[in-house]
């Protein structure tokens, strides 16, 4: 029984780290160049504030994941780890939530604000910037999935443990 | 097993004075919370501000327009507006249910599912309020390299009461995560305290 909740875990962790490891590097690698009336228009996604931060917290939370993995079942540690799981998921969704924001305004433009679309210009970077999006969205809800999972291995709250 | 379960139950609620102080303390910072998220999901939805600006000339005579800034133009604030009202609504339910019921319980699973609760919460208001700052970010600073001004410096009130909303939101979001991290260490406190 502790064996595939062990097995359960680790295949959850590995899946959540490669969602965030592959969002952080297709975010990181979107670049495009495109001539728009000899006016030279480049995307980068360093020219954007919030896939910066997307990119950086992507980066922060495979680091934590891969750390977590080589931690020894049965340890103390579990129950830092159920909180840290936390402000890591906080961190993963603020990201995801604010590249989708700005994304958004990409695609769309504002036109309250006088904000016009760039998809049009630069469509191959709008197509790889939403890939690292769906793998972002992809961490965080298998993240969601392990604090409720954590929980339930580490606490045992319905008490069904004999101790 | 009935009987186990609710001497469990009775070990989890035997309060001593230290535990008491301790639960008045969380009460008194998920009230600060909830007064910070409700203050911010109120400030956000009463944004508004309208503004007469020069929007083209022709020959000598500048043309005017109204133009008026809301909150509803953006999706962002949209989300951020119904995440702290989320919030507020969750934080205002615990806090009732705190201060009224409390003996209420179902099968000594009361801390797990306020910790639990508290927890879905937590990353709700953290995702609108990182909408809601990178957009905010944008209107302030623009960016140049996808041709987007600035809109701060012709709506000066709409931002700096979205700026309040973000401050306020951002306190009741750390202030919900302390109060979480609270409740799951004491969720690992009563595995210690059954004696059976």
């Amino acid at each position: 029984m502790v064996k595939t909740k062990r097995l359960c875990t680790l295949l959850c962790r590995l899946m959540a780290l490669g969602a965030t490891v592959s969002a952080a590097i297709v975010m990181a690698t979107s670049h495009e160049k495109a001539n728009f009336y000899s006016v030279s228009f480049e995307a980068k996604y360093s020219h954007t504030p919030a896939f910066k931060y997307f990119v950086i917290a992507n980066a922060i939370v495979s680091v934590y994941g891969v750390l977590v993995l080589f931690l020894p079942s049965e340890s103390l540690l579990w129950r830092l780890v159920v909180a840290l799981d936390v402000v890591f998921t906080l961190l993963l969704t603020s990201s995801v939530s604010a590249a989708l924001a700005i994304a958004q305004v990409g695609k769309h433009g504002n036109s309250y604000a006088g904000w016009l679309p760039i998809c049009g210009q630069v469509p191959n970077y709008c197509g790889h910037v939403k890939g690292a999006l769906v793998a972002g969205f992809i961490g965080v809800i298998l993240y969601a999935l392990l604090i409720l999972y954590s929980i339930h291995t580490v606490l045992d709250p319905l008490l069904l443990r004999k101790n | 097993m009935a009987l186990e379960t609710e001497r469990k139950t009775e070990a989890i609620f035997n309060s001593t004075p230290a535990r008491k102080q301790k639960d008045r303390i969380l009460l008194l910072l998920r009230l600060v919370a909830f007064l910070a998220t409700a203050s911010a999901t109120i400030v956000m939805a009463l944004n508004k501000q309208t503004n007469t600006l020069v929007v083209a000339t022709i020959g000598n005579n500048p043309i005017k327009a109204n133009l008026t800034a809301k909150f509803q133009y953006t999706p962002a604030f949209v989300f951020f507006v119904v995440a702290n009202g989320m919030a507020s609504f969750h934080n205002c339910f615990i806090l009732v249910l705190e201060i009224v019921g409390h003996r209420i319980d179902y099968k000594g699973l009361r801390l797990a599912i306020i910790a639990i609760l508290d927890m879905l919460i937590v990353v709700l208001a953290a995702a609108g309020d990182g909408a809601a700052v990178f957009m905010a970010e944008l209107g302030k600073n623009g960016n140049s390299h996808a041709r987007w001004n600035k809109i701060c410096d012709k709506f000066q009130t709409f931002c700096d009461h979205g700026t309040g909303a973000l401050i306020a939101s951002f306190i009741g979001l750390i202030l919900l995560l302390i109060i979480n991290i609270i409740s799951i260490a004491k969720l690992f406190k009563p595995k210690s305290d059954i004696t059976i």
